[in-house]
């Protein structure tokens, strides 16, 4: 019969593994990281789905899992993956673990070839005999089994040293099956950030999250509450934070992780291949990711200097490595943003920012002089002053009214645009804008419409403004990059 | 013992239901003229017909209109079979559609797995049983997990094989290894009928004795011809046959269904009106794009006439082309604008790129902007990108020479010479043919000249990328 320990509960975090830029694990980065989470977390986890687990050699597993060890320095208890495809090398490194160390040790149900239920449930029984403390660990997104209550039940209460179950289908019916059956005999953790508060709410004992990499604090707030029978605070912080964590959660969480962590300026490198950057962590995620991180104030404020040539004007914006100190080249600056879903609702925005005096104003005042009103240009705003152009000839009503959609999204990425300090208000009246929004003409919810075209725009001024993608980005993206109207239907 | 009947081979058409205004809804009526229309145009390339199918929009049909399409099918067909869609969720419902089958004279019911509700293999059995032993008419058991959510399991079908009056199955799931597992078990007790367009000749050469298809109505002269070189062993031709209809294949089977199949008829002058509601003509499941993908391959097939294009490349002296632009050949003297151009590719697929590139302070930044206020109709201007989100940089834009009349046209421009001038100018600022210090302060603007029937993506994108290597060659060196 397994047992529940007193340590296994609390906010765990998935720990990202940093490497470096030649592929090799950074023990730097990685110390770095832990410095950073220890004082919010109950226990750590390396060689976790979000740590690439499935990426390293068993060497560089153990290397990783050692130098956890050796930060920690018992503080809090280390977890660490061993789960591997074969029970051979499951064993092998669970065995290793116990030695050097951990707490214990969390096993992936064995994945790609996909074993039965008695299978994993003999996987487990071999496990038993190290006399370590396992965690099973349910993760069907991934290891392409969901394992049955049953399996669960049995693995959790028959073997000794079974200590808990980490769920991150975020199968809250499963997880309401593993209450039934085993609440209390064993610890239950959920693994699946979206869904946390409820978890913990309906009794689970504790959260290991890819999320808990950048807000340990705000995980933490969220178990004390929930602990305290707080369910309001708890439930304010899971919505506060929704959809920071559904973007971490629906791209792989590694990438997301990375990038969310160098943005706040703990440098983790980038995931292995083939995860690669603008990949299932979508170029418009990132700059929702920033926009989130910031609205939780995780990102911090930097001067800037924007040398317009006849001024200079000094703001401070949410400044990422990536952040030009001084921004200049006023002449015109080109930016571009997409944002979907859905397909028939999706936003791209093309768009230029430039001086008044420049092209761009001059290109402003010839138009609308010229053919504004046959095309439907329209200034929407003189403060900056803003064209939005529809790309797509307005024929119908209804495009008609979805452009004035796209145009409320235009407007407000740029009031909020003008509050973060990206536009400071000491520019507005140098500088002009060309906004050309691209509306399908089957599109029909007009909020998405809305909300995507502000998502695009706000992207767009930023990336303007820092001058993205920078040319490294487009010389490694070359090969890979997909155009999804390249190809035939 | 189920007994198969003669018949039920060849090429069948499932047929899509027309319909016209009643009121206020455009598609309140059953279009009984269209039909008859259809029918007619269908008949001599088919072995017999099938109404209110998957295509035919079951679903959003009364009873009492199904029983009207047999009828109307009956005295169209000229003695032909006409097998009488019944499919519902319910096994009342099937039943009684299948009792107005039979007694509007209909040759056999197609019914399809019940759907919606999940009933276990012994409801699905029982559904099947019920009605089949309750009319005296052949049955068809449909498969189409594609919209049923499930398959019609093999070990059911084994059961009903033995109801006397099931005599065929219709397989729509275009799941080879389902098909093959139904042969094997249940070929020498009833015909199987492929229903998924893209996998008609492997099927055929699997074993089925023929099709129920949605692209049945729009060339069913290509089935029977396929039918023709199975039969007489000529694998190389059937292949090659098929493989003309892929494409229109998967658009029908995959982008849009019955309302690709009703675009298509109207191309071809079988106007058929609008899919009732929810679906919708275009902009729903069929994307426009889509639709004027079905126009080209219409074309290709002979069955939608093509409108001929009078167009050139630019001709004259490379300085002058730029005059959309107004830049003059004084103005790129005066301002030490750089200029190249390139053409590469063959007949359709060759394309030209003439290139101007400049500093953001010359009239060439003062070009980049007011083409962003686009005006140039139907030329529109497009920012030059890897993939969205990817700008690619000297900000360069991509004007097309010639007006873009639909959809298609612009689909060349959109996707494969986007991509392909991205890559062309990323190559070329990788191997510093720009020079560095430029890429902040410059723009280019790129005319792109795309034969107006251009129809391979893949080549289009080469083709512009190597005509626009060659003018970023001549431009920068």
């Amino acid at each position: 019969m397994g047992y529940k320990t007193d340590w296994f509960k609390g906010i765990f975090p998935a720990l990202v593994t940093p490497f470096t830029p030649d592929d090799d694990v950074d023990e730097k980065a990685f110390r770095r990281l832990l410095q950073f989470v220890l004082p919010h977390v109950d226990g750590v986890v390396p060689c976790g789905t979000t740590g690439e687990f499935s990426y390293m050699g068993l060497e560089e597993r153990k290397k990783v899992i050692a130098i956890c060890l050796d930060e920690v320095k018992d503080e809090v208890p280390v977890l660490a993956g061993t789960g591997c495809t074969t029970t051979r090398d499951t064993v092998a490194l669970t065995a290793w673990a116990k030695e050097a160390g951990v707490s214990g040790a969390l096993v992936v149900a064995p994945y790609f070839l996909k074993p039965s239920f008695n299978e994993v449930y003999d996987h487990f029984g071999a496990l038993d005999q190290i006399g370590l403390p396992i965690v099973m660990y349910n993760i069907p997104q991934c290891a392409g089994t969901h394992f049955k209550w049953w399996t669960a039940e049995g693995g959790l209460l028959d073997f000794e040293n079974t200590i808990g179950i980490k769920d991150s289908s975020g199968d809250l019916p499963f997880m309401g099956a593993l209450f039934e059956k085993v609440k209390g005999k064993v610890s239950i953790f959920v693994g699946h950030d979206e869904v946390v508060q409820a978890a913990l709410g309906a009794g689970a004992d504790g959260a290991i999250l890819a999320s808990a990499n950048l807000i340990p604090d705000i995980w933490q707030r969220v178990y004390r509450a929930t602990q305290e029978g707080d369910l309001a605070t708890a439930q304010e912080w899971q919505q506060r934070v929704q959809r920071l964590v559904r973007i971490v959660v629906r791209c792989g969480a590694n990438q997301a992780c990375k990038e969310g962590l160098r943005m706040m300026g703990v440098d983790v490198g980038d995931s292995r291949h083939p995860i690669v950057p603008g990949g299932a962590f979508r170029r418009e995620d990132r700059e929702e990711l920033r926009l989130q991180l910031e609205s939780l104030g995780k990102i911090d404020r930097a001067p800037v200097t924007y040398d317009l040539g006849t001024k200079q004007v000094l703001t401070d914006v949410f400044a990422t490595p990536h952040t030009p100190r001084t921004i200049d080249g006023w002449t015109m600056k080109v930016g571009e943003g997409f944002a979907g879903p859905p397909f028939q609702e999706l936003a791209h925005v093309d768009l230029l920012i430039g001086l008044k005096e420049g092209p761009v104003g001059r290109a402003i005042d010839r138009s609308l002089a010229g053919w504004g009103e046959e095309r439907n240009l329209r200034v929407i705003k003189e403060q900056p002053r803003t064209l939005l152009v529809p790309t797509v000839t307005i024929r119908t009503a209804m495009q008609r009214r979805l452009m004035e959609e796209a145009a409320a999204g235009v407007g407000l990425a740029i009031d909020l645009s003008i509050e973060d300090g990206f536009l400071p208000e000491a520019i507005l009246d140098d500088i002009a804008l060309i906004v050309n929004a691209f509306v399908h003409p089957a599109a029909s919810i007009a909020r998405r419409v809305a909300f995507n075209n502000y998502k695009a725009t706000r992207h767009a001024i930023r990336k303007a403004l820092e001058g993205r993608p920078r040319v490294e980005e487009l010389i490694a993206e070359k090969a890979s990059a997909r155009h999804p109207f390249r190809y035939a239907p | 013992m189920s007994t198969k009947v003669s018949w039920l081979k060849g090429v069948f058409p499932a047929l899509v239901t027309p319909f016209r205004g009643g009121t206020e809804d455009p598609a309140s009526l059953i279009d009984e003229k269209a039909y008859r229309r259809l029918i007619r145009h269908a008949l001599p390339n088919v072995d017999g017909i099938v109404t209110s199918g998957t295509t035919g929009e079951f679903p959003y049909l009364t009873r009492e209109e199904q029983r009207r399409l047999v009828e109307i099918g009956i005295e169209e067909a000229g003695g032909k079979p006409v097998v009488a869609g019944c499919g519902a969720s319910s096994t009342k419902e099937a039943l009684a559609l299948a009792r107005d089958a039979q007694d509007s004279g209909a040759s056999a019911a197609l019914i399809v797995t019940p759907y919606f509700l999940h009933p276990s293999d012994k409801g699905v059995y029982q559904h099947f049983y019920d009605i089949a032993t309750a009319v005296d008419l052949p049955i068809i058991l449909y498969n189409i997990p594609q919209v049923m959510d499930r398959y019609l399991p093999r070990t059911v079908v084994e059961d009903l094989a033995d109801v006397p009056n099931v005599v065929g199955l219709k397989d729509s799931s275009g799941n080879l290894t389902y098909t093959m597992e139904l042969l094997e078990y249940v070929g020498d007790r009833i015909d199987l009928m492929v229903g998924h367009d893209e996998v008609v000749l492997p099927a055929l050469a699997g074993g089925v004795s023929g099709m129920i298809l949605a692209s049945a109505q729009v060339y069913p002269e290509v089935w029977q011809t396929i039918i023709r070189l199975v039969e007489a062993g000529k694998v190389e031709e059937a292949r090659a046959t098929q493989r003309r209809v892929q494409k229109l294949s998967r658009i029908f089977c995959r982008h849009g269904g019955g309302v690709a199949v009703k675009a298509a008829l109207k191309m071809m002058d079988l106007d058929m009106g609008p899919p009732r509601k929810p679906l919708k003509n275009v902009g729903g499941a069929l994307l426009h794009e889509t639709r004027a993908e079905i126009r080209l391959e219409l074309e290709k097939l002979g069955k939608a006439p093509i409108t001929a294009t009078a167009f050139e490349y630019p001709v004259g002296p490379l300085s002058e082309r730029f005059g959309d632009l107004e830049i003059t050949p004084e103005l790129i003297e005066e301002h030490r604008l750089s200029v190249g151009s390139g053409e590469a590719g063959e007949s359709l697929n060759k394309v030209g790129v003439d290139l101007i590139a400049g500093g953001k302070e010359t009239p060439l930044g003062d070009a980049y902007a007011l083409q962003m206020t686009y005006p140039l109709h139907r030329r529109e201007a497009l920012t030059t990108i890897l993939e969205p989100a990817l700008t690619v940089r000297p900000a360069t834009l991509l004007l097309p020479t010639l007006p873009q009349k639909n959809l298609r046209q612009a689909n060349m421009v959109y996707g494969p010479a986007q991509s392909g001038l991205a890559r062309a100018i990323v190559d070329a600022v990788e191997a510093e043919r720009i020079p560095a210090e430029t890429i902040n302060d410059s723009v280019m603007v790129a005319l792109v000249t795309i034969h107006p029937s251009a129809l391979d993506r893949n080549k289009i994108a080469k083709s512009v990328q190597a005509a626009a290597a060659k003018a970023i060659e001549q431009a920068f060196c």
